[in-house]
């Protein structure tokens, strides 16, 4: 077969449909990266119109521009656009369309995932849009502190579309994770062991597990203000056993690591960028990663730090103070490994590497200041001032947008296949640069003179009237330059002339396919032996796509790429995609509905979309599978490997690992906000205990127990050869026991109204009702399966993936109800 | 994924010291436990307890993260999991050190 040939075999096995149903079917990452990079940008744009307005506003005193609701909900929307709507997903997407390419492989983990998540993120996003137009957009500011954001402060439905939309584009975020994880972790090409990998890869794989880690807490805070509003249950109302500093708690837990989750990728776009701009190598590859992996986890010992004017005791103030100037050592030793890279080599001053060095002057001010606030007497003058609003900044579009707009000027050559023609993107360059410091310089300034952030307006006495209009001719100057990048980037994508392939000489893996890359990335997979595998072996791409590498030869109309053992890169699974659908579609339509349900109040359809959301889980799983055992199958260069479904470890094992870790952040933090409120909240102890019944707890932990012991059996019998039913039966008796014990805990808690203490109670329960029904759904699912003849000895990967599940739910079942049961039982 | 927890687990071996220290400064100020012993106030000795029990388990995995045995045969995570273990036990010594220098409580 020529490489024409297996083009032409390869775009046929992987394209997306033809036409309009193409784009609501594809499963493709690289479609899908590509969507999720212009609708990120198209938020962008939203994101900044808005911030145009807020500085229309501050830009003369007293101004009428905009009355003060309509402000509230600008200054909200801009700031929830930016986070949630813009450098989440643009991370997401870039990583999406990058990651596969990276790492020699043809597609992500699960592709079907992908696609979900990025009609989640748009219909989410879309309630918010649509919110803004008609003018009950959010309005409490992007953190939504309670109780201002709470029932009695904001009785309107804007809150809820923050909480409820928020938490429908989360489902996106933690699906990215997931994926992101899994195919860093196992699909990358034959020899590309942890040292071999691409530096982009090991930031997006901190970054995918911040993320896991990162917004479960978020989740769980917009789950118990939402149910608040809703229903009454007062977990942040201080005359109720509630605590708003609960809120902060969860909030910060997430929005610390948010600002390094958003930083991390765009470090990984310079550490990618630089190098081939100073014609060099990476200097320090270790150190880096290191730094990375340090700068994540100490990102989590800083939420406090959000939080010094809120009278926590000194030595709380202290332990955060300290680890937020420590977290400036491992930033450090990224900048001082970027600039040594640059000292090592022979810089271009190209237009990525403009925006590379607008990232290093902006960022190093914005780390800085971020010293500066850490210091908590300091923190305590420049608190809630435009100086806080300016740093933030600083770091966020230093840290992000500038190597973001590297990002995209590096790889527009391969998002296109064209070369550039136009350039527009120098001046705009200088634009944006001038621009912003003129802004948030200015804005520093007015914030150390004491203007508040999120005032809508303030009086000529007050002395900040030339400043502001200062501020805000430097805003109106990056806009312009912003919008020059856009022109600059279209009128590339639709005019210019097709381009060299490689056209910066790179190194990495994704330079070795044609551009704009085919749907199936590379016709053959490579073996990699080094960490710049085009440089070592320049005719890389020529040798892949004459089917010298892995999987060379279409089979069946196949999608099938390889798994490789996590540290050392060598193969290890054989794994079959599933191909273009509109499950995903159609599953996001329906969790939509069931966001939509709750957040109109509609309730009747919410069991409606819960079962619709089932029923499309159920056959989202099913279509998988086979009713014969498979060969182990050849790969090429005499490898031959049995398929995922074959094996113990499978893609869906990983990606379950990873979901439950994500799982156990939420329920992690559920017991902080419990123990938060027992031993901080005021109100407490609570007017009447939840009264223990030894015989619900006995039945419910050995339900438990039950069913963790009877799927691990189950397990072993199947790989026996033995018939795995009566084991997988007790699996489902032991789920539902342990959903018993848990609906008569909720039955019986002391008014969950009255006191945050049954309303913590009653969230427990249905945490573990809501598991313990997945896990009789999984157990049913499983014994659907094998009456079916979907498993057998050696197709058992589905076993140790509900096996997981089980498991989990033995651990949180048995825990939720000690937490309810215990304090009764001991009193 | 063994190599995996080498590189991950002094950093998250720090998250948990000092999620659970800050936990139990909330504890001690948050029900008021009185006394004293080694001629210091119970609260503070308790802090201070912890706070070597923390540096020493930083110390014992860094001591393990170097010993051959248990070391990877990969000299890239060696390198990294050396790091990250060095990171793990600045970070307890460092960020928890308000347990013996600061006030509790007020």
């Amino acid at each position: 077969m020529n490489a024409l040939e297996r083009h032409r075999k390869l775009t046929a096995i992987w394209a997306s449909e033809p036409g309009w149903r193409g784009w609501f079917s594809t499963v493709n990452h690289t479609d899908l990266g590509r969507m999720f990079l212009v609708t990120a940008f198209f938020f962008f744009i939203i994101g900044g119109l808005l911030a145009m307005l807020i500085r229309a506003q501050l830009a003369t005193p007293q101004s009428a521009f905009a009355g003060p609701e309509i402000y509230n909900q600008i200054f909200t929307m801009h700031g929830t656009i930016m986070m949630f709507l813009f450098a989440i997903p643009t991370f997401e997407g870039l990583a999406i369309y990058l990651l596969p390419k990276l790492l020699g492989t043809r597609d992500l983990a699960f592709p079907r995932l992908t696609a979900y998540g990025f009609w989640c993120y748009v219909f989410g996003g879309t309630m918010l849009l649509v919110a803004m137009v008609l003018g009950i957009a959010p309005d409490g500011g992007w953190f939504m502190y309670p109780p201002l954001s709470g029932p009695l402060y904001s009785p309107g439905i804007n809150t809820d579309f923050w909480l409820i939309g928020i938490t429908f584009v989360e489902i996106s975020a933690i699906a990215a994770a997931v994926e992101i994880t899994v195919s860093i972790l196992k699909y990358r090409a034959p020899g590309m062991s942890l040292d071999k990998m691409p530096i982009f890869a090991w930031y997006a794989l901190i970054t995918a597990l911040m993320i896991l880690t990162g917004f479960p807490p978020l989740i769980l805070g917009s789950i118990l203000l939402e149910v608040e509003r809703a229903f009454g249950l007062p977990f942040f109302q201080a005359e109720l056993g509630g605590d708003s500093l609960l809120w902060q708690h969860l909030f910060w837990l997430f929005g610390h690591p948010e600002v390094y989750i958003i930083f991390l990728p765009a470090a990984g776009v310079i550490s990618t960028v630089l190098p081939v701009m100073c014609r060099t190598t990476l200097l320090g590859y270790g150190w880096i990663v290191a730094a990375a992996v340090s700068l994540a986890f100490l990102s989590f010992g800083l939420w406090v730090h959000h939080m010094f004017t809120t009278g926590i005791p000194h030595m709380g103030l202290a332990f955060f103070s300290a680890a937020s100037t420590l977290v400036a050592v491992p930033t450090g030793v990224q900048i001082f490994a970027w600039i040594g890279t640059i000292w090592k080599g022979r810089p271009e001053l190209r237009l990525p590497m403009l925006h590379i060095l607008g990232f290093f002057a902006t960022f190093v001010i914005g780390g800085l200041t971020g010293v500066m606030v850490a210091v908590v007497p300091f923190d305590w003058q420049a608190h809630d001032t435009a100086f806080i609003t300016a740093h933030l900044h600083y770091v966020l579009f230093g840290g992000f947008v500038f190597p973001i707009f590297a990002g995209v000027y590096y790889w527009l050559p391969h998002f296109t296949g064209r070369r550039r023609f136009f350039h527009l993107g120098e001046l705009a360059f200088a634009l944006v640069f001038i621009g912003f410091h003129v802004t948030f310089l200015a804005m520093h300034w007015v914030g150390l003179l004491g203007q508040r952030r999120r005032i809508p307006t303030y009086a000529p006495e007050d002395g900040w009237t030339a400043i502001n209009l200062i501020s805000s001719v430097g805003s109106f100057v990056l806009a312009i330059g912003i919008g020059m990048i856009l022109i600059d980037v279209i009128l590339h994508a639709l005019t210019a002339a097709r381009g060299r392939r490689n056209p910066w000489r790179a190194g990495t893996l994704e330079w070795a396919m044609i551009t704009p890359p085919p749907a199936y990335n590379l016709a053959s997979l490579p073996h990699v032996t080094s960490r710049e595998p085009l440089t070592q072996e320049p005719d890389l791409a020529v040798r892949l796509a004459r089917g010298e590498g892995y999987l060379a030869t279409p089979r069946h109309g196949w999608r099938e790429t390889l798994t490789v053992d996590v540290a050392s890169g060598r193969p290890d699974m054989h794994v079959l995609y599933p191909t273009n659908t509109l499950l995903p579609i159609i599953m996001s339509a329906v969790t939509g509905v069931f966001f939509l349900s709750l957040l109109l109040k509609f309730y009747w359809t919410v069991p409606l979309a819960v079962a619709g959301v089932a029923y499309l889980a159920w056959r989202w799983v099913w279509v998988l599978g086979r009713k014969e055992d498979l060969d182990a199958l050849p790969m090429g260069h005499g490898i031959t490997l049995l398929n995922a479904a074959m094996t113990d470890h499978s893609p869906g094992w990983w990606g379950t690992v990873f979901l439950l870790t994500a799982n156990a952040t939420f329920f992690g933090s559920l017991l902080f906000g419990f123990a938060f409120l027992w031993t901080v909240a005021p109100g407490w102890p609570p007017p009447a205990w939840f009264v223990a019944s030894p015989v619900e707890l006995g039945f419910g932990i050995l339900g438990a127990a039950l069913g963790c012991f009877a799927i691990g059996h189950a397990i072993v019998v199947n790989r026996r050869n033995g018939s795995p039913l009566p084991g997988l039966v007790l699996t489902l008796a032991g789920a539902l026991a342990v959903a018993v014990a848990c609906a008569a805990m909720m039955a019986r808690t002391p008014s969950p109204e009255a006191h945050a203490y049954g309303a913590t109670l009653f969230v427990l329960g249905s945490y573990g009702l809501f598991h313990a029904v997945l896990g009789a759904l999984m157990a049913s699912f499983l014994i659907a399966r094998v009456l079916q003849g979907f498993t057998s000895p050696m197709r058992r990967a589905e076993f140790t993936i509900v096996g997981l599940w089980v498991g989990y739910l033995s651990v949180v079942g048995t825990l939720v109800l000690l937490a309810g049961h215990l304090p009764g039982l001991a009193s | 994924m063994t190599d995996l927890i080498r590189i991950l687990i002094a950093p998250l071996v720090w998250l948990a010291a000092f999620s659970a220290i800050y936990g139990l400064h909330g504890l001690i100020c948050g029900h008021g436990i009185e006394g004293a012993a080694l001629g210091l106030p119970m609260q503070r000795l308790l802090l201070i307890m912890a706070y070597i029990v923390a540096v020493l388990l930083q110390a014992t995995l860094l001591a393990a993260l170097y010993h051959p045995r248990l070391a990877s045969t990969s000299n890239f995570v060696s390198f990294v999991s050396h790091a990250t273990g060095w990171t793990g036990l600045v970070a307890t010594g460092w960020s928890l050190l308000p347990v013996v220098m600061t006030s509790y409580c007020t």
